[in-house]
């Protein structure tokens, strides 16, 4: 009994931490390796999980060839999901094949965004595109909420579970698939910083000037890293939406941009080992904190939650001041050629 | 039927008001510390608490409580300015990390409040969440006091700055900070200070703010954030390099939003109202790239005066 307890909080904890894995290299690409001012992260991610709530039930009904008896898909929301689950449970490989077109339409939403949030990052400077970036981090939950054929406003929508065929084993099923994507994405961020393109890109936030006195293209670089990020902040968002079954239209900034960045100042911006290092050790610190900030909850006058957001406005503000590199600073690139060069 | 009633005029003037006291102090802190506060969210939402402590223990009449919130506020923010920015400044910190440090402070702040706000209700008995203070308000003409005393508020607010800083030698010591910290500090002047002088102006305006907001609308730990993005467009759309521009954005954004809105959805349909959030979004981005200096940095102003 107590095992199966440890074993489902380890998997939710695995899982959680994959998730933001996804999230967090796609910011690391655009904060940590291009130096844009990324404050409206949150804008992919939901933009992410708001194509999973919109189509994840729609592309079920077309996958399975469910008879929608003229129901749409907001008020027959959970009619329909439930259909679709009942086709989920038996067939693992469409599944697999709904998650994966799902992911996709995520992917293509998010290299959208990343275009339109690459418009004021090519023309504004770092601090007039922090703002930009922050004030419209937040616009795609006044849509959400207001146009409600998206995903039905405030009271959210289901989607169907992909992982219905593990049956009771659904939380290690989809742990493991998370966490198989989750490492997709980190060794794909790692080739790309590895690339010439990632040596360019931290040439150009090193020193702008030098960089583009030496040809380097910086508005289609940006746009290019832009878009990755972007592409796999809104994958990351639609997997959280398939992981948690359900989406509202409250995706804020303190959760998918705040804790981001503090995962990524945790472990090194700019540094990819960082970005996995700062993620775990985000995620285990504040389990423990969940765990032991209950026995406080009834002795002190207020809710516990308040004390989340003070200790890691806090905590941000230390690594700042004290140890500004993180846990593993950046590195410098091993091309191969340094020893050569060293001997000449 | 009329587009819009004067009610509605009313209400647009009181928002502009209450927006340039916000806006004003973001252009005031970008202009001096260089960095973006995302912080004044919560200066916002402090000034407003602090302003509902005085009326909820004290009963105090709801604009005593305005220099205290000018006090509380300005001092709290001069915590941030000292103990996180100022190490952050002398390392040569970017940009980016400076941001990131004010929303740090801000996320702090938030939780400071929520959890003030709990223990609160736990020991006074008074809800205070959704706090509305209005009832508490005089009217004259038939209209809320309100609208008298944030107007009041702002152009003193506007005249006394102006003097402050146009004239007195403080003022002239703080304008020479803002334009060269290096040569300011090789003539004497103490620009750490200085910067402290402009953070302590400028949280303290927003405080005041905050503490008419629960006047006109309702006050929740999370007022700030709501208004976050219509203060930077405040600031964005009079410039941020203008000081009084702040102004002029404050009354554009508070006609857009609360005018603008009323007569579309009067024309177009009453589902459009869900929208307004995107106003100040929409006049941001226009002015970002069409004119990213903002009214206040217009040539047409610098025309006029020659």
């Amino acid at each position: 009994m107590i095992l199966q307890d440890v074993i489902l909080f380890a998997l939710e904890l695995f899982a959680y931490i994959a998730i933001y894995l996804i999230v967090n290299e796609g910011l690391n690409i655009q904060l940590g390796v291009t130096g844009v001012t990324q404050f409206g992260l949150v804008f992919s991610v939901s933009g992410g999980a708001f194509t999973a709530g919109y189509l994840a039930t729609r592309l079920g009904v077309w996958v399975f060839h469910v008879n929608t008896g003229g129901l749409d898909f907001i008020n027959g929301n959970i009619v329909l999901t439930t259909e679709v689950n009942s086709f989920t449970k038996s067939q693992p490989l469409n599944g697999f094949f709904l998650l994966l077109l799902v992911l996709i339409a995520a992917a293509v939403v998010g290299a959208v965004l990343g275009i339109i949030s690459s418009v004021p990052a090519i023309n504004l400077r770092a601090d007039y595109l922090g703002i930009t970036l922050l004030a419209f981090g937040e616009i795609l939950n006044t849509f959400g909420t207001a146009y409600t054929p998206l995903i039905g406003g405030p009271p959210g929508v289901i989607v169907p579970d992909v992982w219905a065929w593990a049956g009771g084993s659904r939380f290690a099923a989809s742990t493991l698939t998370l966490m198989v994507l989750a490492g997709v994405a980190y060794l794909y961020i790692e080739y790309v910083i590895r690339t010439p393109l990632g040596r360019t890109l931290r040439a150009i936030r090193d020193n702008e000037v030098a960089a583009q006195s030496l040809g380097k293209n910086l508005p289609r670089c940006r746009l290019q890293a832009i878009v990755i990020g972007s592409v796999l902040a809104s994958m990351g968002g639609a997997l959280f939406v398939l992981y948690a079954g359900s989406v509202t239209p409250s995706f804020t900034r303190y959760t998918w941009t705040f804790i981001p960045w503090l995962m990524l100042l945790l472990g090194g911006l700019g540094s990819n080992v960082g970005t996995l290092v700062g993620t775990t050790a985000w995620f285990t610190i504040y389990d423990l904190i969940l765990y032991y900030k209950y026995a406080l909850q009834g002795v002190l006058p207020f809710d516990v939650v308040w004390l989340n957001y003070l200790l890691l406005g806090v905590v941000v503000m230390l690594i700042l001041i004290f140890r500004p590199q993180g846990l593993i600073p950046e590195k410098p690139l091993r091309t191969g050629r340094e020893k050569k060069s060293s001997t000449q | 039927m009329a587009l819009f009633e004067p009610i509605t005029v009313a209400q647009a003037l009181i928002f502009a008001s209450l927006l340039s006291l916000m806006g004003v102090g973001v252009t005031l802190l970008y202009k001096t510390t260089k960095v973006p506060n995302f912080a004044h969210a919560s200066f916002v939402t402090l000034g407003g608490y602090v302003n509902f402590s005085l009326i909820a223990a004290f009963h105090w009449n709801p604009y005593l409580g305005l220099p205290v919130a000018f006090v509380v506020v300005g001092g709290e923010s001069l915590l941030l300015f000292f103990l996180v920015l100022e190490p952050l400044r002398k390392r040569k910190s970017s940009v980016a990390l400076l941001m990131i440090a004010t929303l740090a402070w801000h996320i702090t702040l938030l939780g400071f409040l929520g959890a003030y706000a709990d223990s609160l209700q736990t020991f006074l008995r008074v809800p205070t969440r959704n706090v509305v203070l209005s009832y508490l308000d005089f009217t004259f003409g038939g209209l809320p006091g309100i609208f008298f005393v944030s107007i009041t508020v702002t152009l003193v607010a506007a005249v006394a700055l102006y003097f402050a800083i146009e004239r007195t030698t403080i003022g002239i010591a703080l304008r020479a900070s803002m334009e060269n910290q290096n040569l300011a500090e090789s003539v004497g002047i103490n620009t750490t200070r200085m910067l402290g002088i402009a953070w302590f102006l400028a949280a303290g305006l927003a405080g005041v703010a905050g503490a008419l907001l629960p006047m006109w609308t309702l006050l929740n730990t999370s007022s700030g954030d709501t208004l976050i993005a219509a203060m930077f467009c405040v600031s964005i759309v009079g410039g941020l390099e203008t000081l009084y521009g702040a102004f002029a954005g404050g009354v554009i954004l508070a006609l857009a939003q609360i005018v603008g809105t009323t007569m579309l959805a009067n024309l177009v349909g009453v589902w459009l109202t869900g929208y307004e959030p995107v106003v100040p979004l929409l006049l941001m981005s226009i002015v970002l790239l069409t004119n990213p200096k903002g009214v206040g940095g217009m040539s047409v102003w610098k025309r006029l005066k020659r």
